[in-house]
Parts: structure tokens; C-alpha cells; sequence
């Protein structure tokens, strides 16, 4: 004899099924375009895949043989430029959102300018570093395709850093205040230790984002199809390869350009691993 | 200002020595506190006297915690908040602008409710401190080290591991860090803004042993929810409602034989 209390357990009990299949098919069916992606890529990249790659230049059409090292040596050098301009400059202001200008007007402007750019398209980014340094200095270059590239990165850490430094307890300023430290060295030796993981998480992510835009460097590095360390002179890197290679007829293109994806994504990986260890040893140390 | 003395009206236990005979370390003259427009302290007057336990109670929000806060001007980093009135450190005024922070901060020492312990090696969490008054020789670092971890009780704890991190000792642990790398700096006031709130019975109990050792050498302020804490490690009690002091008194007096009502109903747990 069922009871009304019964048959609300029951009720209960199906449409828990019901939702918990529902949103395991929904799972699966993300994961299932996500792991195909990855299989392509890499049984793709690792057939193409070889030492050439890293020692020999990007091929003129027709060719069958040839790699990626300019490719690889440009997005290396903008990436790490990029990197090196944006950090200090996005801590610094980081610092001053989360330190001085928090809870104030000013702070809270300049937090919201910031959204906008951290969500700005890059290819908006890539426009401004046209104007603003292609054209005065009258051609592409790598430097600005790593400035064009500093531009992603640099809401990112600003945004990592303040917000680091404002999960850092009132009470660990306060602490160090009451020593009688001055505010500058507390923030340098006390809450850039606390917040240096989080920070340097930040940062490879930015790095990690960067090592596969494309847009930005269409029309600030372009590309170049020799070796060329010089910055100020037009550079190849490894999306805008992949971009123009995908697409052309040549067969050996196209699987010069499923290499360099390859690698990308594998570059992104160790990355996004990297920074997951130094967050997790630094939640271990904590605990 | 009418009570510049404080007044016993009861006879005075011989537990602690009569406040009058004891020198005053610290007194508050018509101190107010505002945050913003909110008026959280009035005309508090209030002597400190030196080498003794004061212990401040009333029920939250009466203006205990923001009363010890502005003994080291720790207030002073937040726009907006703003005290009025003074406080006499060895007869000088602490909150004159010309007052020095770095001078008043190395003369009283706070220790805060949540153990916060630098992330940092414990030894580096001591030599913190001291390293920015005084720049020693390793030797002497060391020893100073020694000699703060001692007072804090902590030294046979941890002096196998001064190199490890601060972050991996128990919350009584880091309390006691966080005691050493107050007194580490030798000052002569200690703050304490309910420092076992966060700690269990058994460290509760070291950091009251703590605080009667400490009060050897220093002039002790703490701010406590727990009126058993302040009966039993305090020689004296200032009793805080609305943001006024009520009353203040040897320890004992206070909580056998209040002499204001409020006093009463508040330690006889009739309301806060």
C-alpha cells in the first residue's frame, strides 16, 4: 500500500534519473567533439611530425619538403616579448587596483575599462598596433606583432594581480602594517609572496592564449618565409603558417599546417599543466 | 574631564596592586572614533597601567576592538576613519600627526584575532620584523630569533623546522608565531584583539599562560568575548557599551561587585 509519502519518494526518485541522464548525454556529447578534435590533431600533427620541423625553413608552394623553425623561432620571440612588456606593467597596475585605488571611484573606472579590453576582440587589438606602430614606422615588424600581442596579455595579469592581492586577507596587511613596515615593502615582500601563484598563473595563461592568436598578427608581423631574427623586419609565427598552409591546395602545406597546430597544442598543454602545478603545491604547502 | 583617576569604590583585592601605585603605561583622554559618520567611540577615558593585564569586554559592536585599533593607529589605513581626542604614550601624544608611525608601531606590538603568520619560513616570519629597524649580522638574527620564539613559548616546538614554512603549523602554532613576531621587535605594549577566538580549548589555555608570563615585561591590552579569559588572566577590566566605557576596574571587583547596573547585567550573562 503506497503512501503519499511513498509516492513522492518515487516521483522524486525518476525525475532525479531523468536529470542526471540528461545531463550525462550532455556531457558526453561535449566531450565527444572535444576528443575528436584532440584524436585529429594529433594523429594528424604526429604523422607530419619529425625534427625537420624545427630545423628547416617554411617551404615555397610546390615543395615537399621543409618545417617550422622560422615559424616556431617568431611566435617564440613575439610570445616571450609580449610577455616580458606586459607582466611588469600589468602587475604594477594590478597593484595600485588592489592596493591604493580599491573601494575607490578611480579603481573601480579603471577595473571596468579593463574588462573591456581583457574581452576586447583581437583582431580590434591587432587594428590598434597597425595604427599606432605599423604604419608610422612604415612596415610590419616582429616588435609589433609582440606589442600586439602585450596588448592580450596585459589585461589578463592586471586583472590576475588585483584580484590575487585582493584574496589576500585585511588581516596579513594589517599584520604587516602594525610592524611598522612601510606599505611599499609590505606589498612587495609580504603580499606579492602571497600572491605570487595565482599571479604566475596568470600569467601562463596569458601566454598559453597568446601562442595561438592569429589576428593580431595578420597585419602587424605578417609573416616571412625565410629565417629572420630581426624585429624590426616582417615574422613568421606559427598561427598565421598554420592559417595560410590549412588553407592552401599544396598537400604538403597542409600537413606542415597540422604540425604547427600540433605543437601548439601541445605547447598549450604543458602550459595549462604547469600552471595548475604551482597551484596545487601551493594549496599543498597550505594545508 | 572628570575622571582623570579611576575610581574604586570597593576595597581593593591584594591579588593586584592598587592601580593609583602603579605607573600609567598608556592612557586614553576624550578619545572619539568615527567611521565616516558613525560615531563608534565617545569621550573614552581610560589608564593602562604598566606591567598588568587590562582586559576590555562588552558585548559585540561596543567599540572594544576599535578602541585597541587605534592604540597603534592600525585604523589610519583605511579612509574614512578617523579618531579624535588623545592617546599618552610615556606622555606623549600617539596621535599627533607628528608622531611617528614607525616609532609608535615598534613601541606597541598587536596581535589579531586570526592567526595570520607571513607566507614565509617561521624563522624569516621573526626576522621580518626586526630586520627593518635594525640590520644585524646572522648570529645575532639568530639569537634574536631564538630569544622571541622563547617568549612566545614556541622555541622547542619548532626549532628543528625554522626553515619551514609558517603556514604549516597548527592555529595555536601560528598564534604563538604570530605573538613571537610582536614581542621579536621589544616593544613595550602588547595588543591583543581576541586572540583565541579562532583556537581550540588546549591552545586557548597556552596563550593565556602566554599572556601572565608576558605581562613580566610588558603592559598588556586584550579584547575578549570570553568573560571567564578576562577573569582569569587580567588584572584589570574596562567594561564597554554603545561605545562608551562603562566601567573600569581591578579585575576582581569588577566581577564580584560592579558597580554599575549595565556592568552587572552584562557579566551575569543577562544580555550580549
Amino acid at each position: 500500500m503506497a503512501t503519499v509519502a511513498d509516492r513522492i519518494y518515487l516521483r522524486r526518485r525518476i525525475v532525479n534519473v531523468i536529470s542526471l541522464v540528461l545531463s550525462g548525454a550532455a556531457t558526453l556529447f561535449g566531450l565527444f567533439w572535444l576528443v575528436w578534435i584532440l584524436w585529429t590533431t594529433v594523429t594528424k600533427g604526429i604523422d607530419a611530425f619529425g625534427l625537420h620541423l624545427f630545423t628547416q625553413m617554411t617551404p615555397p608552394p610546390g615543395e615537399v619538403s621543409g618545417g617550422l623553425a622560422n615559424a616556431l623561432f617568431g611566435s617564440l620571440m613575439m610570445c616571450l616579448l609580449a610577455v616580458l612588456m606586459a607582466t611588469p606593467i600589468g602587475i604594477a597596475a594590478g597593484t595600485y587596483l588592489a592596493e591604493y585605488a580599491n573601494h575607490r571611484k578611480i579603481g573601480e573606472t579603471i577595473r571596468f575599462i579593463n574588462d573591456i579590453l581583457l574581452s576586447a576582440p583581437s583582431i580590434v587589438l591587432g587594428l590598434f598596433v597597425y595604427t599606432l606602430v605599423v604604419e608610422p614606422l612604415g612596415g610590419f615588424s616582429g616588435w609589433s606583432g609582440a606589442i600586439a600581442l602585450g596588448f592580450i596579455v596585459l589585461p589578463v595579469v592586471v586583472r590576475t594581480t588585483d584580484e590575487m592581492l585582493r584574496l589576500v586577507p585585511g588581516t596579513m596587511r594589517e599584520a604587516a602594517l602594525s610592524l611598522g613596515v612601510p606599505q611599499w615593502k609590505v606589498n612587495i615582500q609580504v603580499l606579492y609572496k602571497a600572491a605570487l601563484p595565482g599571479i604566475v598563473t596568470g600569467v601562463l595563461l596569458a601566454l598559453a592564449r597568446i601562442s595561438g592568436e592569429t589576428a593580431p598578427l595578420l597585419f602587424t608581423a605578417l609573416n616571412n618565409q625565410y629565417w629572420n631574427a630581426d624585429l624590426t623586419q616582417p615574422m613568421a609565427s606559427v598561427p598565421v603558417v598554420i592559417f595560410q598552409f590549412a588553407m592552401s591546395p599544396y598537400e604538403y602545406w597542409n600537413s606542415l599546417a597540422w604540425a604547427g597546430a600540433f605543437i601548439v597544442t601541445i605547447f598549450v598543454l604543458l602550459i595549462s599543466l604547469s600552471a595548475r602545478a604551482i597551484l596545487l603545491r601551493n594549496k599543498m604547502a597550505n594545508d | 574631564m572628570t575622571n582623570m583617576q579611576i575610581k574604586f569604590s570597593h576595597a581593593v583585592p591584594t591579588s593586584a596592586a592598587p592601580l593609583d601605585t602603579r605607573e600609567v603605561k598608556l592612557a586614553a583622554r576624550n578619545l572619539g572614533f568615527h567611521y565616516g559618520k558613525f560615531q563608534a567611540l565617545k569621550d573614552i577615558n581610560l589608564d593602562v597601567p604598566e606591567k598588568r593585564v587590562t582586559a576590555l569586554i562588552g558585548p559585540s559592536g561596543c567599540g572594544k576592538s576599535t578602541l585597541l585599533r587605534i592604540f597603534n593607529r592600525i585604523y589610519s589605513i583605511y579612509p574614512g576613519q578617523r579618531a579624535e581626542g588623545e592617546v599618552i604614550l610615556d606622555g606623549e601624544n600617539i596621535l599627533a600627526p607628528t608622531y611617528s608611525l614607525n616609532k609608535l608601531r615598534s613601541k606597541i606590538g598587536m596581535v589579531f584575532q586570526k592567526p595570520v603568520p607571513f607566507p614565509m619560513s617561521i624563522y624569516d616570519n621573526i626576522a621580518y620584523g626586526i630586520g627593518h629597524y635594525e640590520k644585524l649580522p646572522r648570529s645575532q638574527m639568530d639569537d634574536r630569533v631564538e630569544e622571541a620564539l622563547g617568549q612566545a613559548a614556541l622555541w622547542h616546538e619548532v626549532k628543528d623546522k625554522l626553515k619551514q614554512s609558517a603556514l604549516g603549523l597548527s592555529g595555536g602554532q601560528q598564534q604563538r608565531v604570530c605573538i613571537a613576531r610582536a614581542v621579536a621587535l621589544k616593544p613595550e605594549v602588547l595588543l591583543f584583539d581576541e586572540p583565541t577566538s579562532a583556537l581550540d580549548p588546549i591552545a586557548t589555555g597556552k596563550i593565556e599562560q602566554l599572556i601572565a608570563e608576558l605581562k613580566q615585561q610588558f603592559t598588556i591590552l586584550i579584547v575578549t568575548h570570553n568573560m571567564q579569559q578576562a577573569a582569569r588572566c587580567s588584572d584589570f577590566t574596562a567594561f564597554m557599551y554603545l561605545g562608551e566605557l562603562v566601567e573600569h576596574g581591578v579585575t576582581e571587583t569588577i566581577f564580584t561587585k560592579p558597580t554599575k547596573q549595565q556592568t552587572e547585567d552584562y557579566i551575569t550573562g543577562r544580555f550580549g
